[in-house]
């Protein structure tokens, strides 16, 4: 485990705990450190009589601390490792204490438990009640769908020129009705209508867009019977109805050294959205995982590090164009920097192509794309390919100076977030390694 | 995209007054329409709307990169040093956090002395901080290598990351923190040289970058810049002439100093039993007055007369109390500290030796003095320094600790813990940033005994706890420098050829699954 400080960093729930966590990779607050095959601990003296004890799972990369804190990783956890990756031979103890012995054997256990869980049959459930609530789900949201159709409709109807001067109660009534509905995924799409900065100039286009993208949704929604298989799931899972994780686990997934390559973090009313972006050595697919959580209460157990490589199975939710997935079982090894991806843009469009003509409302993928040239043209920043072809970097991106001082003009290769014409760069392979932005 | 704005002109109206319609519409999305316009089942707004999403999904799946003749970038010059080792960069990464500016120039100093650069993907957080902080611009420059006057070239903000080998160059092409170390480095080898470089581009200089050249010739004042000088008073900013009759007063041979030293001379005669006469002549219009010298004593107990002479003493070359009374440094100094009349004027007598840098007078003055004068004490060795302020430092605590931070020589031990414990006592003046600041003259060695000092007041524990805390990450950090930096010698440095190496990739030309 060899983590740089940008990818310990990386994996903190939030600013305040990447703040303290930074103020404990401090040799001076910890009273005990040890590493092991599998495991970092430490004793934290905190303000209480008794020191915190932090211990990680280095192997499966998972946090304990005896702290009260909800978030995971905690500070004192970050700091641990922080404290790790920076002064390496502070960690003298080698044996680990009952605390962090008897903290692994109970997770072996537990593995094993799952194990025999998932062989063993459940309990059958009432398939009658479970019908009945489906039906009455469906119903709720049939009406939903029905007027949220008549309020665009009449939107049209009546032009959307007046929208800039629109009260914020015009679409946050439909997003209450959508959410009585049992339709969240609608409610979030209307949600991003909503937020739309309707002062800056474009907006025309962007609201059309979404309000198309909605409308697919919903005419697919009301045609659902006459879908593929697969594109019924898209549109299920775009209205809000969610695929029970403890099924997809049950299928068999695939198993692949999987680069993290990046993550990205987004909040709405508290809400924390936390993508993570994979992509499959051997299988050569990419893959985004999710992870949900109130601000301040993370309690992902096990999170990913930007830049890092783990061996892990992977299932996909069922998609016309799979992306999203979970991660079964997961093991941190040594980071693999092999480059696999597109040779330029013209790549990546006819795989947008590819994926629009199967899902339409598809969201930004993740690219690997070879020998990218950040380019100043235009007053914008561009990524020009080997071939001279240009797309736009994604306006007020954050890292343009960093991915410049690393290309230093010269080509590099490229991960990328987007659809359509705007892309992020989320990591480059530089001097053969993978580092992220 | 002409179909699209079309779309996007009947939503602005809406359908109501403007209906859907096949116009501009070819191919595909034309049989498309037709079908969705013939359509009588749909209302006018589904009509728009099919048509509308058909037409966005024919945009999305149709998008294509943008081809244009874009002049290629320049590539940035390959490095022809190496990079910092990693073991550099991880305390480079704690040094940062502590926001010590003082730490950061140490960092960058052992960087530079090793013949290292920074990496590039640590440019842009080092050029922001030296874009902030004028200290690290000249050392960030040349740690940055070609890779950081590159990236200046796209970032207005990051101009003095020109790289420039020669200080003629850095004096030519440099941003205004090169050309003055350009000029220091020049002015001390050669000073007629530097004041050429000075007189030749003057015109073309604004009052502040003036300022800034002035400066360096505050540094090392010269007599061959008198001339030139006094010319400089007729300037039309203030700054610049503030800045040009701060240092004529530093010059001996300046008219300004003689105008002082003639008020003087008449003021202050010895008689024939070696006794001195202080008496002040008339000087109600004096030009003296004008050179900023106050005529009114700010303070009862010091006449006017006395105050006007206190001002004039500590502008004049000590030296010249010795042709006039035509005795030796040492008696000179003695007359100013057992001489009634003269005992008042032996503080400015200070102050003067002071003002000139006369290390010899201050050692002198030393020797003969039973008081401590904190004035004199950057004048003394080292060694005296440290020991004077040790043992003065409970009487001039803040004066000791006010000379000591702006003093870049480490303190000793003894020192460091006077002055700590000390702001332990005052954790709201000393704080996190007073270390920040100072931590370059704290010793390592200190970090041992930092448990010792307590404040006196309990309502500072927690206050100055935080301070100590903060303390030892920065000592910590000091204490990494030479080991990490260290390591990197004997490396040799990386060929570029090798910086862009990517014989381990695999391209495939086949589009990955997703």
């Amino acid at each position: 485990m060899n983590l740089s400080d940008e990818q310990v960093l990386a994996m903190a729930p939030d600013e305040s705990s990447r703040k303290s966590g930074k103020d404990l990779a401090n040799p001076a607050k910890w009273v005990s450190k040890g590493v092991g095959d599998n495991a970092l601990w430490g004793e934290c003296q905190g303000s209480g009589s008794k020191p915190y004890q932090t211990q990680i799972d280095t192997g499966n990369m998972a946090f304990k601390c005896s702290c009260p804190s909800r978030k995971f990783p905690c500070k004192h956890g970050l700091g641990l490792l922080l404290l790790y990756s920076r002064q390496t031979t502070l960690f003298t103890e080698q044996t680990p204490p009952p605390w962090v012995s008897e903290w692994l054997a109970k997770r072996a256990e537990r593995e094993e438990k799952k194990a025999v869980q998932a062989s063993t049959p459940e309990k059958q459930p009432d398939t009658a009640a479970q019908a009945k609530r489906q039906q009455a789900r469906q119903q709720k949201v049939s009406d939903g769908t029905a007027e949220l159709l008549r309020w665009i409709k009449d939107l049209v109807r009546n032009g959307i020129m007046d929208l800039p001067e629109k009260d914020p109660s015009f679409f946050e009534n439909m997003i209450r009705r959508m959410v009585d509905a049992q339709s969240p995924g609608l409610a979030a799409m209307m949600r991003e209508l909503a937020d739309i900065s309707y002062f800056h100039e474009g907006w025309q286009t962007v609201f059309m867009n979404q309000l198309l993208r909605i409308y697919l949704v919903i005419q697919g929604y009301q045609h659902l019977s006459q879908l593929p298989e697969n594109l019924q799931q898209d549109i299920r899972s775009s209205v809000g109805f969610s695929q029970s994780q403890e099924e997809l686990k049950e299928q068999t997934g695939i198993s692949d050294t999987w680069q993290v390559l990046g993550k990205q973090t987004s909040e709405e009313d508290r809400l924390v959205v936390e993508r993570y972006w994979l992509h499959g050595i051997h299988s050569k697919r990419n893959a985004l995982i999710l992870q949900f959580f109130v601000r301040g209460q993370s309690t992902i157990a096990n999170p990913l590090a930007p830049g890092t490589t783990i061996q892990a199975e992977l299932v996909y939710y069922p998609s016309a164009a799979p992306l999203r997935a979970i991660i079964k079982q997961q093991m941190t090894v040594p980071s693999d920097h092999t480059f696999n991806g597109f040779t330029g843009w013209e790549e990546v469009v006819a795989e947008q192509t590819a994926i629009s003509a199967v899902w339409p409302v598809y969201n930004d993928q993740v690219y690997t794309i070879a020998t990218l040239t950040p380019i100043w043209h235009q007053e914008q920043w561009w990524l020009q390919d080997s071939q001279q072809q240009l797309m736009p970097v994604k306006k007020g991106f954050a890292h343009i100076w960093k991915l410049l001082a690393l290309s230093g003009g010269a080509p590099l290769h490229m991960a990328v977030t987007g659809r359509e014409t705007q892309y992020e760069p989320i990591g480059v392979w530089h001097e053969q390694e993978y580092k992220i932005l | 995209m002409e179909r699209w704005n079309h779309i996007i002109n009947t939503a602005l109206l809406g359908t109501a007054k403007k209906p859907a319609d096949a116009q501009g519409l070819s191919g595909p999305l034309r049989q498309a329409a037709d079908t969705i316009l013939g359509n009588a089942s749909l209302d006018r707004e589904e009509q728009f709307l099919h048509l509308a999403a058909v037409t966005y999904n024919y945009r999305q799946s149709g998008t294509q990169p943008v081809t244009a003749a874009v002049p290629p970038m320049t590539v940035c010059t390959p490095e022809t040093k190496a990079c910092c080792p990693p073991a550099a960069i991880r305390v480079l990464q704690p040094v940062l956090e502590t926001d010590s500016i003082q730490l950061l120039q140490l960092w960058l100093e052992y960087c530079t002395k090793a013949n290292l650069l920074l990496p590039p993907a640590q440019l842009p957080v080092m050029l922001d901080k030296a874009w902030r902080n004028k200290s690290l611009r000249v050392l960030t420059a040349a740690a940055g290598g070609h890779r950081a006057a590159w990236l200046g070239q796209f970032n207005p903000d990051w101009n003095f990351s020109r790289v420039a080998d020669t200080p003629e160059e850095r004096w030519l092409n440099g941003a205004t923190a090169q050309r003055v170390e350009a000029l220091k480095e020049i002015r001390t080898t050669d000073p007629v040289i530097a004041l050429q470089w000075l007189q030749q581009t003057w015109p073309k200089e604004s009052a502040t970058v003036k300022t800034e050249l002035l400066g360096v010739l505050e540094e090392i004042p010269a007599t061959t810049d008198l001339e030139w000088l006094e010319s400089l008073l007729s300037e039309k900013s203030k700054q610049v002439k503030e800045t040009v009759m701060r240092i004529l007063k530093k010059l001996p041979g300046s008219s300004l100093h003689e105008q002082y030293w003639q008020v003087l001379a008449g003021a202050i005669q010895l008689q024939y039993d070696g006794h001195v006469v202080v008496a002040l002549p008339e000087l109600n219009d004096d030009p003296v007055f004008q050179s900023g010298i106050e005529k009114l004593s700010n303070n009862k107990q010091v006449s006017d007369e006395t105050h006007i002479l206190c001002q004039l003493i500590s502008l004049v070359h000590p030296s010249r109390w010795e042709t006039h009374f035509g005795r030796s440094a040492a008696e000179i100094m003695t007359m100013f500290l057992q001489q009634e009349p003269l005992k008042p004027f032996a503080p400015a007598l200070v102050q003067a030796i002071a003002w000139f840098g006369d290390q010899e007078r201050a050692v002198t003055f030393m020797q003969q003095s039973e008081t401590f004068y904190i004035d004199i004490l950057p004048m003394l060795p080292p060694v005296q320094q440290q020991e004077l302020s040790e043992k003065f430092f409970d009487e001039y605590p803040e004066a000791i600790i006010k000379y000591a931070g702006n003093h870049p020589a480490e303190w000793s031990v003894a020192l460091c813990t006077k002055i700590l414990r000390y702001a332990a006592t005052q954790p709201y003046t000393y704080n996190q940033l007073f270390m920040n600041n100072v931590i370059r003259q704290i010793p390592v060695a200190i970090a041992a005994s930092l448990d010792d000092i307590v404040p006196s007041e309990s309502y500072h524990v927690g206050y100055w706890n935080n301070i100590k805390v903060h303390l030892g990450k920065l000592l910590q950090a000091k204490s990494q420098l030479p080991g990490a930096f260290k390591k990197a010698e004997g490396r040799k440095a990386k060929s570029p050829r090798l910086q862009n190496k990517t014989n381990n990739y695999q391209l495939t030309s086949k589009a990955p699954k997703s």
